[in-house]
C-alpha cells in the first residue's frame, strides 16, 4: 500500500492508485486523483460521470456496468475515454473514490 | 536457452531466469506489442521477483533470520499434509502418483503452450516445476533422501526456493495440455495446483485477485465481483431493456421461478463486462420455450468458484453454497452459461462433495444449445453471420471434460458455408486463451506485462494463423470463445496488448450471441460491431 497526499492529508491507496476506504472520498481527493490521471480539468461532464459513479456505488457497493454508466450519463464510450484517459474502471472510477472492480469483470 | 539446474533453483542471483523477449517465439511484425516493463523500484525494494523479473503475488522479502526460517518450515508442513490421507484425501492418490512415477521422457514439455511461447525457458518446463517438488520431496521426507542431502539433486531449502516456487506455481495456466501428452498419466497440471493449494492452505500466499478479492469476497457478498442481489436484479432490469432495444420484444427474464426444469448460472462477470452473453442467453432460451429460471440468492447467480485454482475449503465453501441455492428453489437440474473453470468446478469436481438431496444434476450448457440449434427449436438465417469465426476451446470443457462437438454442430448451422475455420490446434489439442486458472483476472504488479506476452502468445498466432487467408481489416472477423475467462484474456492480451481489433478488426464475443445473431425472427441483427458493450 501507499499514500498520496491530498493537501497534507495522506491518503491510503492500493498499487495501482484506487483509495482504499472509499468514504474518506471527497472533492479536493477527485482534484488531485484527476492531476495524477491526466485530466488537466474538471468540466461539468467530468462531474456528470462522477457523481453518477458515486450515486450508483452508494446504492449497490460496485461499478455499474460501462453500458449502464453510457447510456444513464448520455456519453458513449469515446466521450468517456476523451473524459478520462485511463478509462471507465482505471480512471473514471478511481476519480469516483471507488475500489478497483475485481472478479471477472 | 541456459539450463537451471534443479539444484540450484534456491541460488542467491538476483533473477533467477530473466525472460529474454527476444527470444520469445515469432509473431508478425505489426503484431508484436513493446518488450514488457520492467517492474517499478519501489516494488523491488519490497516484494521478490527474483524468479525470473515478474511477481504474480507480492511476496514481501522476508527481513530477519526468523522469518527467513518460518517461510521454510511453513512449505515444509505443507508439503507433509500433500501426502497424508488426513489431510489430502480428495487428491492424494493422482499426487502420489504423478510424483512417483515421471520417466522423465520430457514428452511433456514439447506440449506446453507457455514453454514454448517463451523461447523453450528451462524453468517453465512442466517437468521443472514437478521435479523440483519430486526432489524436495525426497530429500526432506523419504530416509534415503534424509541420507544423501544434497545428492538427492534437490536444492538445500532456503526461502527463495520457496518464494520461487510459490511464483513458479502461478507461471503455468493449469490447461492440463501436457497431462494430455504423458505416456503414464503423469499430471504436472495437477502437481502445479497442488503446489499452489499448499502455499494457500498452509502459508496463506495466493493472489489477492484469487483470494482477497476473489473467494473471500464471493463467501461475503454472494458474487465474486461483489455484486449483491439488489445490483444484479438491477442489472437484469438493464438488460430488458438492452433486450427490447435488439428485438422490439420485452422479455421477462424469469427470476426465481421455483420447480423449475432449469437453473442457469452464470459467470456473474457476464453481466457487468459482456451483458449481451446474459441477453442472448435470454432470447435463445425465450424463443425456443425453454423452462428455467436465473436465481437472484446470494451466491446463486454467481457460477465462479476461483477455489478451483489454489484451494480446496475455498472451493468447498463455495461449491456446496451454489448447489444449495439451486436446492432451495427445487429446480430440476442447474445449467452453467459459458465460463469454462465454473462448469468445471460444479458439474465435475464437486462430485467429491454433493450427497443427498444436493446432488443435483449439472450441465454444460454446450449440450442444451446444441439441442436448441439442431433441433430446431428457433428458425435460423446464417446468412447472418456472414463473416469468418474462428473457435477458441476453453480448456476447462473441451479437453478436461471433453465438450467437443456441440459447439462445433452449433457453428456449421448457425454459419453460411466456409465461414467457419478451426485453428491449427484444435478441440482436446487446443492451447490456453493464456488466461486459465485465474490469470485473467490477476492484474497486480507487472504480472500482466508477463501473462500477454507469454501466456496468451500461442493463442495469438493462433487465432492470426485461422484468419491468415482475411488478416486485412476490411473483412470484419469474429474470434468465438465460450467462456467468461477466455473473454476476458482476450479482451486483455489480444485486443489490449496485441490490439487485434484495430490491426484486424477482430471482434471476440461468445457463442450464444453468435445464435441469437443467426435468430430469424430478430429484426435486426444482435452483433453490434462498432460499439463495444
Amino acid at each position: 500500500m501507499s499514500y498520496v497526499d491530498v493537501n497534507g492529508k495522506q491518503i491510503e491507496v492500493d498499487e495501482d492508485g484506487f483509495i482504499c476506504d472509499p468514504d474518506l472520498w471527497n472533492e479536493e481527493i477527485v482534484r488531485c486523483f484527476a492531476r495524477l490521471e491526466g485530466v488537466d480539468e474538471l468540466t461539468d461532464d467530468h462531474w456528470k460521470v462522477i457523481h453518477y459513479l458515486r450515486g450508483y456505488y452508494r446504492q449497490f457497493g460496485i461499478a455499474p456496468m460501462i453500458r449502464k454508466l453510457c447510456k444513464e450519463t448520455g456519453f458513449n464510450l469515446q466521450r468517456i475515454y476523451e473524459l478520462f484517459p485511463s478509462g471507465p474502471a482505471k480512471g473514471a472510477c478511481k476519480l469516483a473514490g471507488l475500489p478497483k472492480p475485481t472478479g471477472c469483470v | 536457452m541456459p539450463r537451471v539446474p534443479v539444484k540450484d533453483f534456491g541460488s542467491d542471483t538476483p533473477v533467477l531466469s530473466p525472460l529474454e523477449p527476444e527470444r520469445l517465439t515469432q509473431l508478425p511484425a505489426d503484431a508484436e506489442p513493446r518488450a514488457p516493463m520492467p517492474p517499478r523500484d519501489a516494488w523491488l525494494e519490497k516484494y521478490d521477483f527474483s524468479l525470473d523479473g515478474f511477481s504474480a503475488l507480492g511476496l514481501p522479502l522476508p527481513k530477519t533470520a526468523e522469518e527467513e526460517e518460518r517461510i521454510v518450515s511453513g512449505f515444509l508442513r505443507g508439503l507433509a499434509k500433500l501426502f497424508t490421507r488426513e489431510n489430502n484425501w480428495a487428491f492424494l492418490l493422482p499426487t502420489a502418483l504423478s510424483t512417483d512415477y515421471c520417466m522423465r521422457c520430457n514428452t511433456c514439455n514439447a506440449a506446453c503452450g507457455v514453454y514454448e511461447a517463451s523461447g523453450r525457458q528451462d524453468v517453465y518446463r512442466p517437468n521443472f516445476r514437478s521435479e523440483l517438488l519430486r526432489r524436495i520431496y525426497r530429500r526432506y521426507f523419504s530416509p534415503q533422501g534424509k541420507l544423501l542431502g544434497k545428492w538427492t539433486g534437490a536444492p538445500e531449502l532456503n526461502w527463495r526456493v520457496v518464494y520461487r516456487l510459490a511464483e513458479l506455481a502461478y507461471r503455468c495456466t493449469l490447461c492440463r495440455r501436457c497431462a494430455g501428452v504423458c505416456p503414464v498419466g503423469v499430471d504436472n497440471g495437477l502437481l502445479c495446483r497442488e503446489l499452489r493449494k499448499l502455499f494457500s492452505m498452509e502459508m496463506g500466499i495466493a493472489p489477492a485477485a484469487l483470494h482477497k478479492s476473489g473467494t473471500v469476497r464471493h463467501l461475503a457478498t454472494g458474487a465474486g465481483t461483489g455484486m449483491k442481489p439488489a445490483a444484479f436484479l438491477d442489472n437484469l432490469e438493464f438488460i430488458e431493456e438492452i433486450i427490447e432495444e435488439k428485438t422490439g420484444k420485452r422479455i421477462r427474464i424469469p427470476v426465481d421461478k421455483k420447480g423449475a426444469e432449469i437453473l442457469l448460472v452464470h459467470n456473474s462477470g457476464e453481466y457487468l463486462s459482456w451483458p449481451e452473453n446474459p441477453a442472448a442467453f435470454a432470447i435463445v432460451f425465450d424463443a425456443a420455450g425453454i423452462d428455467w429460471t436465473l436465481s437472484s440468492a446470494s451466491m446463486g447467480y454467481e457460477a465462479v468458484n476461483y477455489g478451483l485454482w489454489y484451494d480446496d475449503v475455498q472451493y468447498a465453501r463455495i461449491a456446496m453454497a451454489q448447489v444449495e441455492a439451486a436446492r432451495r428453489l427445487g429446480v430440476k437440474k442447474i445449467v452453467v452459461g459459458e465460463c469454462g473453470h465454473a462448469t468445471k468446478a460444479i458439474v465435475t469436481i464437486a462430485d467429491r462433495l454433493l450427497s443427498g438431496d444436493l446432488r443435483i444434476p449439472r450441465e454444460s450448457c454446450l449440450p442444451l444449445l446444441e439441442e436448441i440449434v439442431a433441433g430446431g427449436r428457433v428458425r435460423l438465417d446464417p446468412w447472418r453471420n456472414d463473416f469468418p469465426v474462428t473457435l477458441h476451446d476453453p480448456c476447462n470443457m473441451v479437453r478436461l471434460m471433453g465438450i467437443v462437438s456441440p459447439q462445433r454442430n452449433i457453428l456449421t448451422r448457425i454459419l453460411p458455408p466456409g465461414r467457419f475455420r478451426e485453428m491449427p490446434s484444435n478441440g482436446t489439442e487446443n492451447y490456453c486463451c493464456g488466461g486459465g486458472s485465474g490469470f485473467a483476472i490477476m492484474d497486480a504488479y507487472n504480472f500482466p506485462e508477463w501473462r500477454n506476452r507469454v501466456a496468451s502468445r500461442k493463442k495469438a498466432q493462433q487465432v492470426l494463423t485461422a484468419f491468415g487467408d482475411c488478416l486485412d481489416p476490411s473483412v470484419p472477423k469474429y474470434y468465438c470463445a465460450p467462456c467468461s475467462n477466455c473473454k476476458g484474456a482476450a479482451r486483455e492480451a489480444l485486443m489490449d496488448c496485441y490490439r487485434f481489433r484495430e490491426r484486424y478488426n477482430i471482434l471476440y464475443g461468445g457463442l450464444v450471441e453468435l445464435i441469437a445473431n443467426a435468430m430469424a425472427e430478430l429484426p435486426g441483427p444482435f452483433l453490434s460491431w462498432e460499439t463495444e458493450f
